[in-house]
């Protein structure tokens, strides 16, 4: 903590911390100083635009107050004539060039350099000389517009991708008044972050094409929400007109996104109006029909079945997934609830042991770690705002990075240790780092345990290869968290990427087969992967899938398939259509999360409230109410008329949110670790053996092959992309990455068409040669359109075979 | 309400027409092995390796004439860097080339001290011998053979042979008008370029008896 | 006059240049007695005393400046600033390719100093013959023990790097040297912090000029008071001067700081061509705002030139004669400028860019009424706002240009005939394109 001193601003007094920077002391004193280059989240400050000059005192040429540190009885004058000459003067000298686009300019009304101009610039124009001149606008990417005469130079846009999303790609080009943004051969520029440069750029010189010519200032609403397209939930707000969503803006919150959003937020939204949206209940054969009959239809098929029901959560808010288990238990009486939090193992008592305060890392102890150890995932495609966390730890705080996972991440570069294991083989490696760490053994695990040797405030940021067959997985984090004493030490603890957004939330509201609301003993339901066997056995007759979509995402699509096939009575609450729902007896509408309202809960415990920014199309209900409906029409009542019964109804059912209430979330969340009601974190039972859960049986042959696959899911593939027509140049198509060693012998190179077969199924596949590749393993991508590696995989993330062959004259 | 137009990006999706560029993995580059062992030494010299950017560029250029976009994927390749970064060097500073060149370079210094001898009236020179055009010179253009390059160029340290040139990496001056023809027929034919009147030469000015008037 | 050479004793010897003619005449011993028997302090101390100051262009006393550099065990580097760039300087050149050794000793010397041990020449790219002869003489150093690692064994190190930039004269401001000895566009930073303190790869460091350091090994072998009986009180030392532009023998001349500037261009440099006049004149460089015939009996000195309203700045003289338009001559200098600016700050990026087009247009016959105190009051804009001192060294010239010739650009503007049009084409400017959808 920096001591307070005492400044004097334009004759005021002024708290300040010490060391802080003047532009930033005065701000908070009341008064403006304007600045262009200045953004205190791009790193140190620039000092190029020259807007933010100021006379300090005992120093004779003007400051720059962005950059200078205040100091105690400093004193500041703003608005001497001196002061006011110099800004006169910046104004005049950017406005010698820029041109006079604003009616057409997509800025006008919201444009610093507007606001700027009037409140600090000479207000005439002496420049009868002709402007520069560039080509314009051009496609810095099919997403972004640059117009680069109106580029202020301002810096923002290149340090973005230099020093945040640190991919390199946008450059200065040229020198002088010839310098101008651009990028190597003109290429494109893409990158998952590059559509916060929009935000950035203090003119209208970057533009969303998405957002050209869609409205003025004055036409719009802003209303802020929570995207829930990806685990790492950032804040935004949704600019409205005629109550839809034209453009999705970042809304700063240092407590998770840290201002920036990534393109899949960004830019996600125009499937919201998409033709897949399922905008009203709908009955097999695609007949439309009333909410009753639906709802009847539906309660029907569930009441037969008894018992013999079933149902997985996975895109959905605490509040919808606390109703869909309690329909479940109480109203159809069934156990059988599960969301894909628990892919395989992890059970009741393993999120206990991860869910107490002490082992739980907050999104921002990532910036003042020593060292941040990520384990089974890639933080780029799993939780994008997280990997640029890290980044800004290392550039900035000099955190340490190591990294272990089966397939090369893009943190490797600047990890100080980055180990592959072989995919599915996780748990074999956690085992060794406990082993690395207790004893200092020398395995697979040693430079991992080497790089956490003496590093005191460790984040461990743990994702989806390490949710195995063996329930041990997840428990050795618990041991190795023992090892590192993250739970002794402020700053230290464990930080989750779950499969899907509300992980976390689902899990605390019941929807586990061996918990219930508030992680409470429940009787055991069925886990998600028996469910195929179950079903082929006639032990599950009834099917709600809530927000869940198998054919795509689940291993063993035919095995889903035949399953979703075989069952008598299948629901399906779905945003879009799909392969799923085509299946469906019934199925409902979703909200999206621009019309939900709700919370949802970080994967650090954060709850956040997801509000309703533009209207529902068609004949679209608030899923709350259909699930309370849903309940009353299976005979069971459950109070739930309205949103704030279904919040009050959750925080009743759940002990350590008791008490919440909407002003406590508020537009920045709160973390329930940090209320009194956190000790009602029920106790994890000591001493007893994890449950090792029934594995999903692999049938027939075990395959064989000379490479070993993985699957990942990447950041693009998925509706996302699909349903985007923005976004769609970014759907990948299938490809294997192999070893440059591995390409050599199989003669391909980069590019080549490959068939990857196993056991008689097979998929085509682009070839992708990657240097930090293991020999003898390939990766494809689970969840593309065509090629789906889950028609292949056997039990993904499990490990299984594959062969690779050219397919010759590709 | 007029319907307002909407952008391809909305309605189909735009795509892009090239693939973006990040940092080159080794085997995807064709790079001599002499240029990466040059650039690795020059990045073994500094405490940091990214201080080698200017070193390799100049290796990308002596290799290729000027900085090729190959030849700076090949740099950043084994410099671990991306190319655009090197791009962005290579662009601040006017003695890399981003486009073609030719083979002799030719540049003409036009600053004060060789403006009032007559800089302006040696580039007229330079161009007609080699048949640039002379406005194009102003930023640099090569000859229609493509072999030599014309420019215009700030002070390059050499005013007291002014007027003066730079041609090929070395100093000569002072020119009159006729020496610019006589040095690019030197230059076409491969001989020694105006010997009289090269930089190494000059003796120091104090030395020279009666002085050496220009 | 004769000059007085103390730098440049010897030059004319071709094999001054070599290790071992070097050493001939008396080369290296300082460093070996410095090396040997000496503490980094008595070489501080010496240096200070001597009042040597900068001779790259900022004048301040390098002795003062290498005692900023903090004390500990961190690594710590020594940037020899060899971009001479300025308009009208070339007298870094003449001491690399005639006394390349010189300067390596002093380097090493100044490396003792201020505890560097890693050091850089940082060489215009444009003087690629110099730097060859630097390598080569880097090469012999090294080869005679008297840089690497325990040199004599003293248990000092000393690396020494040969560094060729590419063309920019931004590089010649110290930060923007730093950024391209980095690896990166050569953009000037922020000051404070300064180099000394967070330089070169953020770790303190001392940088200076070719011919600052080429004094060193003379000032710890002759000790200060020796200096100082050269030049004035507050200019001591000799000073390789660069005398050009409109005179007889342009060239480089050593001599006592303080003599009048007459001597340097009438005596030393022969004067004015036939049958023409001195009409102005830069003392310190383009940047540096011009004198008149008036001011040639001034002694060339730091402090005189400052009382002057000029600068000695990198002791660089460049002479017009009666022949020269001074509006032209202000065109000349602003494009210099404009062509150099590295871009990043506001008031020198624009405000060369405007400059320009204004004083395009007065030479070319549409100047405007106006323009004249547009371009007086835009000048005025840029000092003082910039990031570095490019601006102003636009800014002061063309000011001073325009207020002491004011009448010259009237004329110039009187004899425009048409009203102006307003297309001004500014040199490197790209192509105009129609807008595309």
């Amino acid at each position: 903590m920096s001591r307070e001193v005492t400044i004097v601003i334009d004759g005021r007094e002024v708290s300040a911390h010490e060391g802080e920077m003047l532009h930033d002391a005065a701000k908070r004193g009341d008064v403006e100083i304007p600045v262009f280059c200045y953004e205190p989240k791009l790193g140190d400050p620039v000092g190029a635009c020259r807007m933010c000059l100021v006379e300090i005192e005992g120093i004779p040429k003007l400051q720059t107050s962005c950059s200078t540190p205040v100091r105690d009885g400093m004193v500041v004058h703003t608005r001497t004539d001196q002061v006011k000459s110099a800004q006169n003067a910046v104004v005049e000298f950017l406005l010698v060039n820029h041109p006079l686009d604003c009616p057409v300019c997509d800025k006008g009304g919201e444009c610093p350099l507007q606001d700027i101009s009037m409140g600090w610039g000479p207000g005439k124009s002496r420049v009868i000389d002709e402007k520069r001149h560039f080509e314009k606008p051009l496609p810095l990417s099919p997403l972004v517009a640059i117009d680069r005469e109106r580029c202020i130079l301002c810096y923002r846009c290149v340090r973005f991708s230099q020093e945040v999303s640190e991919d390199a790609q946008l450059q200065l080009l040229e020198r002088g008044d010839r310098t101008y943004v651009g990028t190597f051969d003109d290429r494109p520029y893409i990158s998952p972050f590059h559509g916060n440069i929009t935000d950035l750029c203090p003119v209208g010189a970057l533009t969303n094409y998405t957002y050209r010519f869609r409205a003025r200032p004055w036409d719009i609403e802003q209303a802020g929400s929570v995207c829930t397209l990806c685990p790492s939930q950032c804040n935004v707000s949704f600019t409205v007109r005629d109550e839809q969503v034209k453009r999705v803006l970042a809304r700063d919150n240092p407590d998770v996104d840290d201002g920036w959003l990534c393109d899949r937020g960004r830019y996600g939204f125009s499937m919201f109006s998409a033709s897949e949206r399922i905008d009203g209940p709908r009955l097999k054969g695609g007949a439309a029909t009333d909410w009753e009959t639906a709802i009847a239809r539906a309660a029907d098929g569930l009441k037969a079945a008894g018992a013999a029901s079933a149902a997985l959560v996975g895109d959905a808010s605490n509040e919808e997934g606390y109703l869909v288990q309690r329909v479940m238990r109480e109203a159809v009486g069934s156990p059988n609830v599960d969301s894909l939090t628990s892919v395989f193992g992890p059970r009741r008592e393993t999120f206990l042991r991860l869910a107490d305060p002490g082992l739980s890392a907050r999104v921002r102890d990532i910036d003042q770690a020593d060292l941040i150890l990520v384990l089974g995932t890639d933080p780029l495609h799993s939780s994008p705002i997280v990997d640029l966390r890290i980044r800004k730890a290392m550039r900035r705080n000099g955190a340490r990075l190591a990294v272990a996972t089966d397939r090369p991440t893009a943190l490797d570069g600047g990890a100080v240790a980055a180990t592959r294991y072989e995919p599915g083989g996780a748990a074999d490696f956690l085992e060794e780092l406990s082993k690395a760490l207790e004893a200092d053994a020398d395995n697979q695990a040693s430079a991992i345990a080497e790089a956490a040797r003496g590093a005191e405030r460790v984040v461990i940021v743990w994702g989806e290869q390490l949710v195995q067959p063996k329930a041990s997985a997840v428990d050795q984090l618990v041991v190795i968290s023992d090892h590192l004493k993250l739970g002794e030490q402020e700053g230290s603890g464990l930080l989750e990427v779950p499969v899907t957004a509300n992980s976390r939330g689902l899990r605390e509201a019941g929807c586990l087969p061996d918990a219930g609301p508030g992680l409470s003993e429940a009787e055991p339901g069925r886990t998600t992967w028996t469910l195929p066997a179950a079903i082929e056995r006639g032990e599950v007759t009834s099917l709600v899938l809530f927000g869940v979509d198998p054919l795509r995402d689940f291993p063993k699509t035919e095995k889903w398939r035949a399953a979703l096939a075989a069952v008598d009575h299948l629901v399906v609450f779905s945003t879009f259509e799909n392969a799923t729902t085509a299946m469906a007896d019934v199925v409902f509408p979703l909200e999206t999360h621009a019309e939900k309202d709700g919370t949802v809960t970080h994967p650090d415990g954060r709850l956040q409230r997801v509000r309703p920014s533009a209207s529902r199309p068609g004949d679209i209900r608030p899923n709350w109410g259909v699930l309370a409906e849903l309940s009353l029409a299976l005979g069971h009542d459950t109070g739930v008329d309205s949103q704030p019964s279904a919040f009050a109804a959750l925080c009743e059912a759940v002990p350590f949110y008791a008490g919440l209430t909407d002003a406590e979330i508020g537009g920045r969340g709160v973390r329930w670790q940090e209320r009194e009601a956190a000790s009602a974190l029920p106790t994890p039972p000591a001493n007893e053996a994890p449950v090792v859960a029934e594995l999903m049986k692999v049938s027939g042959e075990p395959p064989e092959g000379p490479f070993q696959l993985g699957t990942y899911r990447d950041l693009w593939a998925g509706p996302i992309t699909e349903l985007n027509p923005a976004l769609r140049f970014l759907a990948p198509q299938q490809r294997v990455e192999i070893s440059v060693a591995d390409a050599e012998r199989l003669g391909v190179k980069t590019g080549d068409k490959a068939t990857v077969a196993q056991n008689g199924t097979s998929l085509q596949a682009r070839v992708a040669v990657r240097e930090r590749m293991q020999d003898g393993v390939c990766f494809l991508i689970g969840g593309t359109a065509e090629n789906n590696a889950n028609s292949l995989a056997d039990a993904w993330p499990v490990a299984t075979r594959v062969d690779i062959a050219k397919v010759e004259g590709s | 309400m007029a319907e307002l137009p909407v952008d391809a990006a909305l309605t189909e999706g735009r795509v892009p027409d090239r693939s973006p560029e990040e940092i080159p993995e080794l085997h995807e580059v064709d790079c001599p092995p002499e240029l990466h062992e040059y650039i690795e030494a020059a990045m073994g010299r500094y405490p940091d390796r990214k201080s080698a950017s200017l070193p390799a560029l100049w290796a990308v250029q002596r290799r290729y004439g000027w900085c090729t976009p190959e030849g700076i994927r090949q740099a950043a390749a084994v410099m671990r860097v991306t190319p655009g970064y090197l791009e962005s060097v290579a662009s601040f500073y006017d003695l890399f080339h981003t486009e073609p060149v030719g083979t002799h370079k030719i540049a003409v210094c036009t600053n004060i001290s060789c403006w009032m001898r007559g800089g302006d009236e040696l580039l007229k020179a330079f161009c007609e011998a080699t048949g640039c055009d002379p406005d194009e010179a102003r930023h640099g253009t090569t000859s229609p053979d493509g072999d030599l390059h014309v420019t215009r160029f700030e002070c390059l340290g050499a005013c007291d042979l002014a007027p003066m040139a730079s041609i090929d990496e070395r100093y000569f001056g002072p020119l009159e008008a006729a020496d610019a023809a006589t040095a690019i027929e030197q230059l076409r034919s491969g001989e020694d370029v105006l010997p009289g009147k090269a930089l190494e030469k000059r003796p120091l000015a104090g030395d020279t008896e009666g002085g050496a008037d220009a | 006059m004769p000059e007085t050479r103390v730098l440049l004793k010897h030059a004319e010897d071709p094999e001054l240049r070599t290790l071992a003619g070097y050493r001939g005449y008396g080369g290296y011993e300082t460093l070996e007695r410095a090396y040997r028997t000496m503490e980094a302090d008595e070489v501080l101390k010496e240096l200070e005393d001597s009042g040597l100051r900068g001779r790259g262009g900022a004048g301040f006393s390098m002795g003062k400046k290498a005692s900023f550099l903090p004390r500990g065990d961190m690594q710590k580097y020594l940037c020899c600033n060899a971009d001479e760039s300025e308009p009208g300087a070339f007298k870094d050149r003449e001491l690399m390719m005639r006394n390349p050794h010189q300067l390596i000793e002093g380097i090493a010397i100044a490396a003792l100093a201020a505890d560097a041990t890693l050091a850089f020449i940082f060489i215009r790219g444009e003087y690629d013959l110099v730097a060859d002869i630097l390598d080569t003489a880097v090469a012999e150093a090294y080869e005679a023990g008297y840089l690497g690692k325990d040199i004599l064994g003293s248990r000092r190190d000393l690396e020494l790097v040969v560094h060729r930039g590419a063309g920019a004269y931004i590089c010649g401001e110290e930060t923007a040297l730093l950024d391209s000895l980095e690896g990166k566009r050569g953009n000037p930073r922020l000051k404070p912090p300064f180099p000394a303190v967070q330089g070169l790869y953020g770790g303190p460091t001392l940088i200076n000029n070719v011919e600052t350091l080429s004094n060193v090994p003379r000032i710890v072998a002759r000790g200060a008071e020796w200096f100082r009986g050269f030049g004035t009180e507050q200019s001591p030392g000799t000073k390789v001067v660069s005398v050009s532009g409109c005179v007889r023998r342009p060239g480089n001349y050593e001599v006592e700081l303080g003599v009048p500037i007459r001597e340097l261009i009438y005596d030393l440099a022969g004067g004015p061509l036939e049958g023409r006049e001195v009409k102005a004149f830069y003392p310190g460089g383009s940047s540096s705002p011009v004198l008149t015939p008036a001011d040639l009996d001034l002694p060339y000195s730091f402090e005189a030139m400052a009382e002057a309203r000029s600068m000695l700045g990198s002791g660089s003289i460049i002479v017009a004669d009666d022949s020269i338009s001074i509006p032209h001559m202000a065109l000349r200098t602003a494009q210099f400028y404009h062509h150099e600016s590295c871009g990043k700050c506001t008031p020198c990026r624009e405000g060369t860019n405007w400059t320009v087009k204004m004083l395009e247009r007065v030479v070319r016959g549409e100047g405007t009424p106006m323009d004249l105190d547009i371009i007086a009051s835009v000048q005025e804009n840029i000092i003082g706002h910039c990031l570095c001192v490019l601006g102003d060294a636009m800014a002061m010239p063309v000011g001073a240009m325009v207020r002491k010739f004011r009448e010259e650009f009237e004329q110039a503007i009187a004899a425009a005939g048409e009203a102006p049009r307003p297309i001004a084409a500014v040199q490197g400017a790209p192509e105009t394109m129609g807008a595309s959808a």
